[in-house]
């Protein structure tokens, strides 16, 4: 059993992108700001004029937590699991898992890139696992 | 303005007990006859009602105005986001009273995680099903953005934050154990001695906490708040009202609201995690009720986690920013400490009224009839974490 966001217009691109393995933030063409998640106008000049920028994929991490006890049976068969607000380097935060090394490996300011993980057959979501070298 | 313009003059609440076989409705009911018996108002009188929105509260106003027999509300109001609400039904019926929109208002808080879902569980809420092989994470306030990373509950928010405190203000793991678990045996301890408290026969000892198992790291069992049923109901009116009432009203000093971006309860988004309301919001707070943190004598703090009870001492001016949880190791929280908080065991022990029963017991508190009565106590503070808050005062 996958969880898999649903999508509006506002973040259909969003995980479309993820679905090619890209990852995107949205972008405002007046004042040249990103942030995430998806707004319907860019909060700072509250332009329309809004489009999707490519990040990077790396970034740190800004806090995590190892889920323990699963809140619903979807997560059951995962715990324990990292669930990672990661700051790109671009500025704006998500959500993800940290995928790639042991829960007690991960620590706050780790740097981690992106990868993608297939969901379903249809959808991709971005995730993160620990820069290889010295800091990505 | 509305410091010394509105009372509260009655309070009332159900037995609280893990699964009740009384319907939310009924529980509600209880609650807001009994607080309206100790105001000694006829329920035809109330002519205002706050409550938390739905679907937090599952009992409307019509559902109580049909069931009480009430003759008419001409002021109603609903507060969101979750536990923020218990500062904001305190501020919104208060307003009311004092521009004349209301002379009797009514806020209540019932609930029935027995049989409308358990906050804690993210099963219970709503995700459409793809087929009956995916689940489907509606969009809203960002949730497919965290569901499908398995970030569905409140502990495991709370405990993002934790980390986070733990890496800024540099404690170690055991640093974190040791402010989070005095938080968390000494709201125990003062549960022990109510006999409301769902928790009043169950003992908590440092090795029990540690020992217990990580719900999410790094909280534990014991950092986290009780799942149950029950009601509170709280009953204000204005001051002159309130003295013909009775001997004891207790004074409204303040009751705030706030919002800022991404500074609703458990967003996660803001810039700075850790400052979970702005400083200007305790200030104005505190300008509002014309006293500071050090006229306080007792506090009842929203405790989800243990974790919000430590950092809203920070919050609300009590410690200093990244100081709570050493003030937490050496002060302490007890009967003896320079501040009292969650003297009836809060949602850790007593139970989880959205922070109704925080409230209840402040007025106990100042009516002087507690529990666990802190001598004297003058000025009490009930406050959420996202900053909405009530100062009172006898
Ligand atoms: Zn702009």
């Amino acid at each position: 059993m996958a969880i898999i966001p649903g999508m509006t217009e506002l973040t259909r691109p969003y995980w479309a992108a993820a679905g090619e393995h890209r990852l995107v933030t949205q972008h405002c063409r007046g004042c040249d700001r990103i942030w995430h998640p998806p707004l319907p106008r860019c909060p700072h000049c509250h332009a329309t004029e809004l489009d999707w920028r490519p990040a990077g994929g790396e970034g740190t991490v800004y806090s995590y937590t190892v889920v323990e006890h699963a809140t619903h049976v979807a997560v059951a068969d995962q715990v324990p699991y990292v669930v990672a607000i990661v700051e790109l380097a671009e500025g704006p935060r998500i959500v993800a898992n940290i995928r790639g090394c042991a829960p007690a490996d991960v620590s706050v300011g780790m740097p981690v890139r992106v990868v993608f993980e297939q969901v379903t057959d249809d959808v991709a979501i971005p995730q993160f696992v620990p820069a290889e070298g010295d800091g990505g | 303005m509305i410091r010394g313009k509105v009372a509260i003059v009655g309070i009332g609440q159900t037995e609280f007990v893990k699964a009740s076989p009384k319907s939310a409705w009924e529980l509600a009911m209880e609650a807001v006859l009994a607080a309206l018996a100790d105001a000694g108002v006829d329920p035809a009188e109330v002519d205002g009602m706050c409550r938390y929105t739905p679907p937090f509260e599952p009992v409307s106003e019509p559902m109580l105005v049909r069931g009480l027999g009430i003759r008419e509300l001409r002021f109603f109001s609903e507060a969101p986001l979750g536990g923020e609400a218990l500062g904001a039904v305190m501020a919104h019926g208060a307003s009311a009273i004092v521009s004349g929109q209301a002379s009797v208002v009514v806020a209540y808080r019932a609930m029935s995680q027995s049989v409308g879902g358990r906050f804690g569980r993210a099963d219970g809420r709503p995700g459409g099903a793809d087929g009956g092989t995916h689940i489907v994470v509606p969009e809203e306030e960002n949730r497919s953005f965290s569901w499908p990373y398995g970030l569905m509950s409140p502990g495991q928010l709370f405990a993002l934050w934790a980390t986070r405190y733990m890496h800024v203000h540099r404690l170690s793991e055991e640093d974190l154990a040791r402010a989070l678990g005095t938080v968390a045996l000494q709201q125990r301890r003062y549960a022990n001695n109510n006999p409301c408290a769902l928790m009043r026969d169950r003992r908590l000892d440092w090795e029990t906490y540690l020992g217990a198992r990580v719900i999410s790291w790094p909280l534990r069992l014991f950092d986290l708040c009780l799942e149950n049923d029950g009601a509170c109901a709280v009953v204000l009116t204005g001051t002159e009202r309130a003295r013909a009432l009775r001997a004891d009203p207790v004074y409204l000093l303040a009751a705030t609201q706030t919002l800022a971006p991404y500074r609703e309860p458990m967003g996660i988004y803001t810039e700075d995690l850790l400052e979970l309301f702005t400083p200007a919001a305790a200030a104005r707070l505190w300008q509002g009720a014309g006293v500071g943190p050090g006229d306080v004598s007792v506090a009842e703090l929203y405790d989800a986690t243990s974790f919000m009870t430590m950092k809203s001492l920070e919050g609300y001016g009590f410690a200093a920013e990244g100081q709570g949880w050493k003030y937490l190791i050496e002060e302490g929280i007890g009967p003896d400490a320079p501040l009292p908080v969650n003297t009836h065991g809060g949602h850790l022990s007593e139970g989880y009224i959205h922070g109704m029963n925080g409230l209840t017991e402040a007025v106990r508190q100042l009516r002087g009839t507690a529990c666990n009565q802190v001598p004297d106590a003058s000025v009490a503070l009930v406050g959420a974490p996202s900053g909405s808050a009530v100062v009172l005062a006898r």
